[in-house]
């Protein structure tokens, strides 16, 4: 796979509207799940999220976020923080061999919820002319598109918890064949709305304690919202204009189990299918990576195939590379994961500092490797590998290195 | 009849955070208050309970000025 460049990151979660700010929390292997606030929990198995009580909303006219969703709002966020730190000016750019990827599995439920709501009750004239073009997945793909005025390659990727990442990797692959230059990927998610909520329960994935990946006690995860944009380049187009990059990405794997609806192959075939097509495309071999950050979705069955996967591309090395699910400190972004997740990554490799599995207690002896928890760990990262995964099998893993 | 007018101009204010001084009864509502499609149907539901009125589909669209629309409901409040 060609070499495509990260440089440029935007993050909007729980632990900081800013990529300084979310990088010191998560160092800081703090929590930031809270009790849910915003409607009445109390009847839900979970009633905690990690939620963003400090969005800043001021830069977006009050016409336009009317007509969409959080979730929307969290990506144009992300990506006007993305752009900023790439010190990329898209007056510059050719709007043509500009792309847009952005993954979410929810789509804009909150609007969506109380719009059908205002259906079911006042009738047609209730409802807001804006819902249509608010709920639907491809909304922030849209919004991003009309608000910078992009025009290239695009495309939005629904693939449940894996959407983001598949959707950095297919942006990637589009670089890499040069229908863009330059690419806005990622993914957003909010689903801390009563509908959402109750669909991640009624799956029967959600943890009604805490959050704790590969902990012999875990039973499920925790949700958060947030947003994450990366800006992905084509290496002479970022070597041209001379600015700092975080790393590459190298390599891209993406196989279905084709086992269970709900629940991932129980020996993690597919998911080892995908690592490694994402270090032979890198051109790695194992023992070259230096850490994986894990999808750790935190139920029985997620956790153990997760381990055996890694465990059979990796033989005897695997319990030698660190491990960890930082997610276990904001909740699961659904969608939006693996873009977060590739966003700490880079900033892990950058500082040498591996971000800690946190809420971890008890030691499962089906789930045996290093998972750094509690606590990050210094620790020099060239190469590395995340993982992102979907209900009913969907696997996608990449490979990414330091600059 | 300067009464709705002035009514009018205020919906488009609160509806679509615009300033006053933008809406004026020349202005273009997709030319140069950029109004589409779906503000089109928020405006005209609005003018449907502010004045207690029915407008058909395509009789009010953005290719209209302000002063169009205040005519429109105008005519239907003089029936």
């Amino acid at each position: 796979m060609k070499n495509i460049a990260v440089t440029g990151i935007g993050i909007v979660a729980s632990p900081g509207v800013s990529k300084e700010e979310f990088w010191q929390n998560i160092k800081a292997g703090k929590s930031f799940i809270s009790p849910i606030t915003r409607f009445d929990a109390s009847n839900y198995l979970s009633q905690v999220a990690g939620q963003i009580e400090n969005l800043n909303t001021n830069h977006l006219p009050r016409r336009l976020l009317k007509k969409m969703d959080r979730f929307s709002v969290m990506a144009l966020t992300a990506t006007e923080e993305a752009l900023k730190d790439a010190f990329l000016d898209l007056t510059q750019e050719d709007p043509y061999k500009i792309g847009i990827f952005t993954g979410n599995a929810l789509g804009g439920w909150l609007y969506a919820e109380t719009e059908l709501r205002d259906l079911y009750v006042e009738g047609r004239e209730g409802v807001s002319p804006y819902l249509a073009s608010a709920w639907f997945p491809a909304a922030p793909q849209g919004q991003i598109s009309i608000y910078y005025g992009i025009k290239g390659y695009s495309k939005t990727v629904v693939a449940d918890k894996a959407s983001a990442l598949m959707a950095i990797g297919y942006a990637a692959q589009v670089i890499g064949h040069k229908k863009i230059d330059v690419a806005l990927a990622g993914g957003t998610e909010a689903p801390v709305t009563p509908y959402a909520l109750l669909c991640c329960s009624t799956e029967g994935s959600i943890s009604r304690r805490p959050y704790r990946p590969f902990d012999k006690e875990r039973n499920g995860f925790v949700i958060g919202e947030g947003a994450g944009i990366l800006v992905l380049e084509d290496v002479e187009h970022a070597l041209k204009r001379g600015i700092n990059i975080y790393g590459f990405i190298k390599g891209y794997g993406s196989f279905c189990d084709g086992v269970d609806r709900i629940m991932p192959d129980p020996n993690g075939k597919g998911l080892a299918k995908a690592i490694k097509a994402a270090l032979d495309t890198a051109g790695y071999e194992p023992e070259e990576i230096d850490y994986i950050c894990a999808d750790g979705v935190g139920t029985k069955w997620g956790d153990i195939s997760e381990t055996r996967a890694i465990k059979e591309v990796f033989g005897s090395y695997a319990k030698k590379i660190p491990v960890s699910a930082p997610k276990s400190m904001f909740g699961h972004l659904l969608g939006a994961s693996g873009a977060v997740d590739l966003i700490i990554t880079f900033l892990a490799m950058q500082d040498g500092v591996i971000p800690p599995t946190i809420n971890y207690q008890t030691q499962d002896p089906e789930c045996d490797l290093d998972y750094v928890p509690n606590k990050c760990r210094l620790k020099e990262v060239k190469k590395a590998l995340v993982i992102s995964r979907g209900r009913g099998g969907i696997n996608a893993v990449l490979a990414v290195e330091r600059r | 009849m300067e009464n709705i007018e002035k009514r009018i101009k205020e919906l488009f204010v609160k509806l679509f955070d615009m300033k006053p001084e933008e809406v004026t009864l020349k202005a273009n509502l997709n030319d140069d208050l950029g109004m589409d499609s779906t503000e089109m149907v928020e405006l005209i539901v609005a003018l449907e309970k502010e004045f207690k009125i029915g407008i058909e589909d395509g009789e009010i669209t953005n290719k209209h000025c302000v002063s169009d629309v205040v005519r429109i409901v105008e005519d239907k409040l003089k029936q």
